[in-house]
């Protein structure tokens, strides 16, 4: 497990002025943010097969690269294929706990499997779009005369052509997004095969899914029983669709959307399925994930003078961090319980829990 | 006021609250905040000068344009500044030059990853004098 921690530690660049070690040109890049996962693949990163269990294919359509800035670009080619910092990770975990046999069975679950877990998104380049557009909107608002109560927030009507230029540039963002895990997936892989000494068929480590947990799409819900056209907006919220969505690859169709909802480095994270419930009370969306108790701050001054990575070893979890902070900002005690917050969204019908899966090792950025 | 910026306590995200005889001051200090964050500002060196020019429709969208910038510089070239010279500031407009030096990561700190500055509660004031802000940054 040491020699496997540190083996992804060193071959996932991560944390703060970390560089990939991709080098793409401008058509590179062009093609990536309008085939995402699948200009990955393509690449050699993985296998088509992992296409079939990432949302929408891993790559959204309507993607227009022309709509991104310079300035986007540029922060965004050295950091395809980086993990990031603060809460983004790789965690090696294994099943604790199997709650629903049938769908565990369909994706491919069972006691004391080893799986991995990548959290990672659109690094500094989504960060442009959104810096860039947040101009653009600051004037669409003036231009369209809408009031808003807070500074912070920014629109425009969505037909108009600062939204949906801003869409196209989204989906973009979202495209660039799914690259960066394939590829990321990729390297793990690897680095799995090499510390194992493993073939690819030996280890059989398939994809469960890949879903984006900010992102607005259109999608169609039944609001007072009439079917309608809306942007759902999923920030701090992860997708949930039940069983028999479109949506859903057809291996997963009988049996809901996976979910997969991380707690912090110390405890556990969960795999779950959408349910209607969610379909009717929260268009097909649940939590994304375990929420902080003590801010950033606060978790580091309750940390000092302990050795957060001891600690964790004594526990059983190998843990290696890029940040010296990053440790104790992340800790256990600064997140609340996942098991509380998942009880929580299976009790309230939005989710239904699959499985446990507890922390053997830990990468962060 | 003896402090230049005091980081604040805020949950999920991170924030700094930053004074400034002057609005240079101010504008400086918010940098030097910022940097603070990202790394230990005592290590980095001036050995680079970077030119930044921002402009923005107000003074607060001119304060979180030029972070925005320096996030900027810092995310796609691994540009920390240390000292800062601003040739012109008005309501609208900020001309300076950055100097500083390319993040080693065996000789500088490893931070926060800072990846915006955000207009949450953000509000420049001046009070006896003293000018201030708070910045919260996405992180």
């Amino acid at each position: 497990m040491r020699d496997l921690v540190e083996v992804l530690f060193k071959e996932i660049p991560s944390g703060v002025g970390s560089k990939g070690r991709l080098r793409l040109s401008r058509t590179d890049q062009e093609r990536l943010l309008l085939r995402g996962a699948r200009w990955a693949v393509e690449q050699g990163y993985g296998e088509p097969e992992d296409l079939l269990y990432i949302e929408s294919g891993g790559a959204i359509e309507g993607a227009d690269p022309s709509l991104i800035s310079e300035k986007a670009y540029e922060r965004g080619r050295a950091q395809q294929g980086t993990l990031g910092s603060g809460n983004h990770f790789l965690e090696i975990q294994y099943v604790e706990e199997i709650y629903d046999e049938r769908a565990a069975q369909v994706f491919g679950l069972f006691p004391e499997q080893v799986t991995l877990m990548i959290h990672t998104g659109s690094r500094g380049f989504g960060h442009q779009v959104c810096t860039d557009y947040l101009q653009v909107m600051e004037s669409a608002v003036k231009k369209y005369g809408i009031n808003l109560p807070d500074k912070e927030l920014a629109c425009a009507p969505f037909n108009s052509q600062e939204a949906q230029d801003y869409f196209a540039a989204m989906k973009a963002a979202a495209n660039y997004a799914w690259a960066n895990r394939q590829c990321i997936m990729h390297w793990c892989r690897v680095a799995f095969m090499k510390v194992l000494g493993a073939s690819k068929t030996e280890l059989g480590m398939h994809l469960i899914y890949d879903v984006a947990h900010n992102i607005a799409k259109v999608e169609q819900h039944t609001v007072d029983g009439k079917k309608r056209r809306l942007i759902v907006h999923r920030k701090g919220a992860t997708r949930a669709f039940s069983a028999g969505h479109p949506e859903i690859p057809d291996r997963y169709r009988d049996i809901g959307q996976p979910v997969l909802i991380p707690g912090d480095m110390g405890r556990a994270s969960y795999v779950l399925i959408g349910t209607e419930q969610a379909m009717k009370e929260s268009f097909g969306s649940t939590c994304h994930g375990a929420g902080r108790v003590l801010s950033r701050h606060q978790a580091i001054k309750r940390a000092k003078g302990r050795a957060i990575w001891r600690e964790m070893e004594d526990a059983g979890i190998l843990v290696r961090s890029a940040g010296r902070k990053t440790l104790a900002e992340e800790m256990s005690e600064a997140y609340k319980d996942i098991s509380s917050v998942v009880d929580v969204v299976e009790r309230a019908g939005i989710s239904k829990k699959v499985a446990k899966l507890r922390p053997l090792g830990v990468v962060k950025g | 006021m003896d402090k230049d910026f005091e980081i604040l306590d805020i949950s999920g995200d991170v924030g700094i609250r930053v004074f400034g005889e002057n609005l240079e001051k101010l504008f400086i200090n918010a940098a030097r905040g910022l940097y603070n964050l990202i790394t230990e500002n005592s290590n980095i060196h001036s050995s680079k000068a970077v030119d930044i020019n921002v402009y923005a429709e107000s003074l607060d969208g001119l304060l979180v344009g030029w972070l925005n910038e320096l996030i900027f510089q810092f995310d796609t070239y691994g540009f920390l500044g240390r000292d800062i010279e601003i040739k012109n500031l008005t309501e609208n407009r900020i001309e300076a030059t950055v100097f500083g030096e390319e993040f080693d990561p065996e000789k500088h700190e490893k931070g926060l990853l800072i990846k915006a500055a955000t207009y949450h509660n953000l509000k420049i004031e001046k009070q006896n004098g003293l000018w201030s802000v708070e910045v919260i940054f996405d992180i």
